[in-house]
């Protein structure tokens, strides 16, 4: 399965507004999405809830895995959101 | 019957009087016991929490709309943050498992959000905000299904002062600033979601009044003082008819004169693009202080020349008639960002920050951001471009930025880029400045006082520590004798003088300043319709014989009686 790890730049971690994008293009892409610590569990893209208790802060690095036909365009989009400062998302 | 003052947080320069409306958001979510299991319809329960879901969603994108329109992207983003918590699979996982119990819509929604309110509650800073957030998507989902004719804030009888514990950013986005005199609140903060709402709208408000709030009745009269953070109830005559005053400002789009003729430029402060909206929309004449370090905080790289080229263009743009006032990058302090090198200073306030910066560690970013600011200066299709430099306490400091300037232009010119030469300035906000203005304004085309950082210094009174709060004010005889000697050094030069700190905003005040003897005051935007008024109001002759007495005073308490004797 298609997976890649990044480090997370936005100000706010996977809080707040980075959340919030990476929640709605995890829910827009034409795959199964889980996000987590690289050393920890894997949880649903799709769920602010999950999502935002990782509690990620910035420069903390992610494991990202992708099942399905948009696996990578998937990935290269979340990865394009963590790594991209919060001002210019 | 006697008036009675309570005090807060005031957060927007204005004051509202009306009628106390307690808004209480928790009220509309007492539920009952669910009932037997075995008398609810499964079915039409989860028909009624899908209905309900998709009138949020929608009520949602409204909220959305409106709060991008008004405050802003970033702050809109919240909305996106409640949709995808009404939409998160776990949740409504968890709704769906409560529904096949038997519980209806209402009960199984709030035993699923209450569970996951609940952990995020007990989390420390921004967890427990999200908790916050969760419970405003609760609530709206409960007020939906119980069809809760709960307090309308879209639709409260205007002239209505809103009391609540706090406000939601769903309850501020329905506040309309057209109906609302103002609002107060027990808890909040002046960087709370509320506070930020009613500064860009200039809509009074106080927030952090705390337990004594509660004792105001429903249908009580209420001032709600923002500028004093006070507020008052069962107010006497003279009170309201102040705050009526003070309520009905008219927005002037031209620039003012005193009564006697002598024109004041009213200029805005901005810090982002919403504050130049709101400069716009409140009749400002340009901006008297750009605060760029919105550009450079809160990010991981600095900005690239282009950028802050756009963002320059773009206040100019706002302004075809007017001046912008760009103050260069005033980092240090008590302002961190990350990809600069900051060493543990003692005492960051005298330490290394501003100008101070920009001609040592920051000198490239300071290059970069001159080399922006000459090109939006040389575009024809905006207003005027002014650059100043902060803290500037040194004659060698404006000579070096000066030719840092030069040296900008100079590399523009070469590489063929196009250009101009903008006005230059310098902030008055330290003693030592004060007293070289004679010498500054040999080498600038301006200065512009800020009383914030000069009160401080003047007075050795740290800004933020509340127990000198008193010695850092304005109304101190020697903060007024540093500012008199920048404006007086000015008088028969070409130079021109503005005020840009918090004393600038003060309507009671206005008259002092024009006495004084500045030709341009920036205050906060909302607060530009009445200072506009204040200055039409104010006789320059009689305007000089109250700086004059003021200035003679040897105490505050002098001070002050002359200015309130003057009202």
């Amino acid at each position: 399965m298609p997976e890649r790890v990044v480090t997370v730049v936005p100000e706010d971690g996977l809080h707040a507004r980075p959340a919030s994008k990476f929640v709605e293009a995890a829910g827009e892409a034409d795959a199964e999405i889980t996000v987590g610590r690289v050393d920890g569990d894997q949880v649903n893209a799709v769920s602010m809830v999950s999502v935002t208790r990782l509690d990620v802060e910035p420069g903390e690095e992610v494991r990202l895995i992708a099942e399905g036909d948009g696996a990578e365009a998937a990935l290269d989009e979340l990865v394009r959101i963590l790594t991209t400062p919060e001002d210019e998302l | 019957m006697t008036e009675r003052r309570l005090s807060g947080t005031g957060v927007a320069p204005r004051s509202g009087a009306g009628t106390g409306v307690w808004y209480g958001p928790d009220a509309a979510v007492a539920l009952g016991d669910p009932p037997d299991p075995d008398s609810v319809d499964a079915e039409r329960e989860r028909d009624r929490f899908e209905e309900a879901r998709e009138v949020a969603r929608e009520e949602l994108r409204r909220a959305r709309d409106r709060t991008a329109e008004r405050l802003g992207e970033s702050e809109a983003a919240v909305f996106d943050a409640h949709v995808q918590f009404l939409d998160d699979p776990q949740i409504t996982e968890d709704v769906d498992a409560e529904l096949d119990a038997g519980y209806p819509a209402e009960h199984a929604v709030r035993r699923a959000f209450d569970r996951v309110i609940e952990e995020f509650a007990d989390l420390d800073g921004r967890m427990a905000e999200r908790a916050d957030d969760l419970r405003d998507v609760r609530d709206r989902l409960l007020r939906l299904l119980l069809d809760e004719e709960r307090t309308d804030l879209a639709a409260l009888p205007p002239g209505s002062v809103v009391l609540a514990e706090r406000l939601t950013p769903s309850d501020t986005a329905r506040l309309d600033p057209d109906r609302i005199a103002g609002f107060a609140t027990v808890s909040g903060g002046p960087t709370s979601h509320a506070a930020i709402f009613a500064r860009s709208l200039g809509l009074p408000a106080v927030v952090g009044v705390g337990e004594a709030l509660r004792d105001v009745d429903d249908g009580a009269e209420v001032v709600v003082d923002g500028s004093e953070g006070t507020v008052v109830v069962d107010p006497a005559e003279s009170t309201l008819e102040a705050a009526a005053a003070d309520a009905d400002v008219e927005v002037r789009r031209d620039p003012v004169a005193t009564a006697d003729g002598t024109p004041i430029e009213v200029a805005a402060n901005a810090g982002t693009e919403a504050d130049v909206r709101a400069a716009v929309e409140h009749g400002a004449d340009g901006i008297g202080l750009f605060r760029t370090e919105f550009l450079f905080l809160d990010q991981s790289s600095p900005p690239t020349e282009d950028e802050q080229y756009d963002v320059y263009r773009e206040a100019l743009a706002a302004f075809p008639d007017g001046r912008v006032v760009v103050r260069t990058l005033d980092v240090g302090g008590d302002k961190p960002v990350d990809y600069l090198d900051r060493p543990e200073s003692e005492n960051p306030f005298l330490g290394e920050r501003g100008v101070r910066r920009s001609l040592g560690p920051d000198a490239d970013l300071f290059e970069t951001q001159l080399r922006a600011l000459l090109r939006a200066a040389g575009d024809a299709d905006g207003g005027r471009l002014s650059v100043m430099v902060p803290l500037v306490s040194t004659v060698e400091e404006v000579d070096a930025a000066t030719e840092t300037l030069d040296s900008v232009a100079a590399d523009l010119d070469a590489d063929g880029v196009s250009n101009a030469r903008p006005e230059f300035g310098v902030m008055v906000e330290t003693p030592a400045a004060a007293f070289l203005a004679e010498d500054l304004l040999d080498r600038v085309d301006f200065l512009s006082v800020g009383t914030n950082d000069l009160a401080q210094y003047v007075m050795a009174a740290a800004r933020g520590d509340e127990r000198v709060a008193g010695l850092r004010d304005y109304r101190q005889p020697a903060v007024l004798r540093a500012i008199e000697a920048t404006v007086a050094a000015a008088a028969g030069t070409d130079a021109w003088v503005g005020i840009c700190g918090e004393m600038a905003g003060d309507p009671d005040l206005t008259p002092l300043l024009v006495g004084l003897g500045f030709d341009e005051l920036s205050v906060s935007p909302p607060a530009v319709p009445q200072i506009k008024r204040a200055v039409a109001e104010t006789t320059r002759s009689d305007a000089r014989e109250l700086a004059r007495r003021a200035l003679a005073a040897a105490t505050k308490q002098e001070v002050t009686e002359i200015l309130d004797a003057s009202r």
